[in-house]
């Protein structure tokens, strides 16, 4: 009888837990992070948490410091990481449900980068072929990349 | 790149159990320009002096500047303000809030009749005053004499516009989209003719100097004025020439003929 009593309760912890995991789910979508073709300039866990960092000191060398020769430019995350709709037009990367947005909605920070600077490429032609061939001239060495394969959108 | 990708070793992304400084000297061997460095999760050093320096600290000096010929400038002729427009994202249309990195000006004197129309933009000063004025440092001279307005640092006062004694400073007070890659430009900043940095760096003559010579009017000579031999400082040394309002001492690199 206790022992009956005993499973009953773990039962229900394991149902509530379950039901609070859902909620918690169903709160915050997980960002979908589309895979870009090819390999970033940095591994996944070293864009995840210092993208912001790079961007921030790469804008330094190209604006003020005259540096324009740069691996790391923005333009070239756009030109890899955009999407396109079925009918072939770039969707923004802050739309949405897009690279940049999922991930900034999920974790709670707002996106202004494309508040000024464009969050699609200028060339039609361009994009998902053109992102990686660009990348694929100015990537990183491949012992530096923690693990092969884990280019820029695998899930978080 | 493939010579890159054949250096041996390996680096696991939390720097496991290397000395920091072994890792640093690592990470510089191989990637030359790597910049961030992982020690531990969530502590992350940047190499700021692994960036790649481009094109700062020329060997030569460099000071950008223009010649505009008000004598060979078409009266009603617009294809350089065209041409700025369409190479950085602006408006065509004359709102009352719509950006003018370059106007058409035509003086005229009433006594005489003689009356000239001829370009006016930033003169990227010398001695800039929105430099001067400037409460964050967002506007600034870059060491070639263009002048930019670093709009991550604008804070969006306006002094700026409000110095400048050429008029040559917009304010963006609406949300812009479709802006192009290489001149970003959003609401609450200070804007400006940027002289077309990202060509000139890619080696051609800003938007408008091209769309002049396109037309055939050929009223702009584009240039480094510090070099003796460049075609601008040969005119300039040929020709008699001024500068807009000389006399408040701003030191402009945009120089005008025949006004
Ligand atoms: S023309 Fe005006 S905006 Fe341009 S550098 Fe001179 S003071 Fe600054
Ligand atoms: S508007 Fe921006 S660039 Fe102009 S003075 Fe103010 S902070 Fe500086």
């Amino acid at each position: 009888m206790r022992i009956r009593a005993g499973l009953w309760a773990v039962l229900a912890v394991a149902v509530a837990l379950s039901g609070v995991w859902a909620a918690h789910r169903g709160r915050v979508a997980l960002p979908v992070v589309a895979r870009a073709p090819g390999h970033c300039v940095l591994n996944t866990a070293q864009m995840r948490r210092t993208h912001m960092m790079l961007l921030r000191t790469v804008r330094e060398d190209i604006v003020r410091r005259d540096a324009r020769d740069t691996r790391f430019r923005l333009t070239h995350c756009v030109a890899c990481h955009v999407q396109r709709t079925a009918s072939g037009r770039f969707i923004p990367v802050n739309a949405p449900g897009q690279f940049c947005a999922s991930c900034h909605a999920y974790v709670g920070v707002r996106l202004d980068c494309f508040d000024c600077h464009a969050a699609v490429p200028h060339h039609a032609g361009a994009g998902q072929a053109a992102g990686s061939a660009l990348v694929a001239a100015f990537r990183m060495p491949r012992a530096l990349r923690a693990s092969k394969g884990a280019g820029p959108g695998g899930g978080p | 790149m493939s010579d890159r990708s054949q250096t041996t070793g390996s680096l696991d992304e939390e720097g496991g159990g290397q000395e920091p400084d072994a890792l640093r000297r690592k990470l510089l061997k191989l990637a030359g320009a790597a910049v961030a460095l992982t020690l531990a999760p969530g502590v992350t050093v940047l190499a700021r002096d692994l960036v790649v320096k481009g094109s700062g600290g020329h060997k030569t000096p460099v000071r950008y500047g223009l010649l505009i010929d008000a004598n060979a400038c078409k009266s009603g002729c617009e294809s350089c303000v065209r041409a700025c427009q369409d190479y950085n994202g602006l408006s065509h249309d004359p709102g009352p809030d719509n950006a003018q990195w370059i106007r058409k000006v035509t003086i005229v004197n009433p006594k005489t009749g003689f009356s000239r129309s001829f370009p006016v933009m930033c003169q990227h000063c010398e001695n800039a005053a929105c430099v001067d004025v400037c409460p964050t440092g967002a506007s600034f001279r870059r060491p070639d004499g263009i002048v930019l307005v670093d709009k991550h640092r604008c804070i969006g006062c306006r002094y700026c516009l409000m110095a400048c004694p050429y008029k040559a400073r917009s304010f963006v007070a609406r949300n812009v989209s479709d802006q192009k890659p290489w001149a970003p430009r959003g609401k609450g900043t200070a804007e400006g003719c940027t002289m077309c940095v990202e060509r000139v760096e890619a080696g051609k003559p800003p938007a408008c100097v091209a769309a002049c010579n396109r037309a055939g009017h050929k009223a702009m000579v584009f240039g480094n004025l510090h070099d003796p031999k460049s075609a601008i400082a040969l005119r300039l040394s040929e020709v008699a020439t001024t500068t807009i309002r000389a006399d408040l001492g701003l030191g402009p690199s945009v120089h005008y003929r025949g006004i």
